[in-house]
């Protein structure tokens, strides 16, 4: 496990240092990201520690994020005042986000047959 | 004075020093979010995320504990949420062979989904007088939390905001989407999972996998590619448009 864990995090500092010198814009562990999934991709498979420290952050991925979301607390007189058009963009935002993206597969398929 | 008073005093002070506190906390929270969560079977609305940040903002309040404080000891859990990120290329090598013979409608919806995502959200703020800081946090909402974080510190939004926004989103999505794909007859699994993980990440994709496996496969699909195409071409448009 440790040793996909050393290849995840050489990539994350590749990706860090790319983000800093060569793609400003683009968050570090993106382009981090794109490498591992290049050198899968070139490998032909995924490292067995590999697998094992991803299936491990798939897991648990909602608990990394609790410490950045406890923020909350800094923006709450801020978020109270604009309650009405937070919570109306967020809903309608998400039911468009799916109508659309589901409409659209169901359009452009529409003919097939292998659908299952 | 009682003997016992100024040791349980100095524990605390010496506690409330040390990162222990706060990850304790952290990881407690969650955990209780999760039991809560598979109580409930699996209920969208009992989401672990929002219960454990529930806990803890109520925990840290009560106890007078400023978050930057908090924050000191619960970012070693926060650091990790970049070499997560990385290990996401696993799913989406994974995903990409259910890419083939669907390119077309998938690449098509995953634009039209994101560039959905971030007008209506915009546009609805603006209109009904959120302010910069309020509109700044919803651009990256539709991306997997980690992403959305890194794309809000690269378009000068607040992190935080951003990920509040992210994490509601998700549960919304997975608690509404049933509902939203019926009303568009959408009936293929693939295309109902796909449209979910644009929208609403990992938290609408792991709903998506306990209601059925060919759901959750293109949820995750999605939610990876929507945050790789995301994380690029969001600040880039942003720049451009500025």
């Amino acid at each position: 496990m440790i040793d996909g864990l050393v290849r995840i995090l050489v990539f994350q500092g590749i990706g860090e240092v790319a983000a800093k010198f060569v793609f400003p814009l683009v968050p570090g562990p993106v382009i981090g990201l794109v490498l591992l999934l290049a050198y899968l991709a070139w490998r032909g498979g995924v490292p067995e520690g590999v697998e094992l420290v991803s299936a491990a952050f798939m897991r648990y991925l909602g608990v990394l994020f609790v410490p950045a979301a406890v923020g909350v607390v800094l923006f709450w007189p801020h978020l109270q005042r604009q309650a009405l058009p937070i919570i109306v963009a967020l809903v309608v935002s998400v039911a468009a986000t799916i109508a659309v993206s589901a409409v659209i597969a169901r359009l452009l398929s529409r003919g097939k047959s292998d659908a299952a | 004075m009682r003997p016992e008073f100024p040791a349980i005093h100095e524990i605390w002070v010496y506690l409330s020093g040390s990162p222990l506190l706060a990850l304790v906390l952290t990881l407690a929270a969650y955990q209780i979010g999760v039991t809560i969560y598979e109580r409930s079977r699996l209920h969208p609305l009992a989401n672990p995320v929002l219960i454990a940040v529930t806990l803890i903002a109520a925990t840290i309040t009560a106890i007078d504990m400023p978050y930057p404080k908090y924050f000191e000891g619960a970012q070693f859990v926060h650091f990790l949420l970049g070499t997560a990120t990385v290990s996401l290329a696993v799913p989406i090598y994974k995903g990409l062979p259910s890419l083939r013979g669907r390119l077309l409608p998938l690449t098509a919806a995953l634009l039209g989904g994101g560039v959905t995502s971030i007008v209506t959200a915009v546009v609805l703020a603006r209109l009904l007088g959120a302010d910069e800081t309020v509109v700044g946090g919803l651009y990256a909402k539709s991306l997997t939390a980690p992403i959305a974080m890194g794309v809000a510190e690269r378009i000068g939004a607040s992190p935080t905001l951003t990920a509040v926004f992210t994490v509601t989103t998700g549960i919304l999505g997975a608690a509404l989407g049933r509902f939203v794909l019926d009303a568009v007859r959408c009936r293929e699994w693939w295309q109902r999972g796909f449209a979910i993980g644009v929208a609403s990440h990992g938290i609408g994709t792991s709903r998506a996998f306990s209601v059925h496996a060919e759901a959750g496969a293109y949820a995750g699909l999605a939610m990876g590619l929507h945050g790789v195409a995301g994380a690029i071409v969001i600040p880039w448009a942003i720049s451009a448009l500025r």
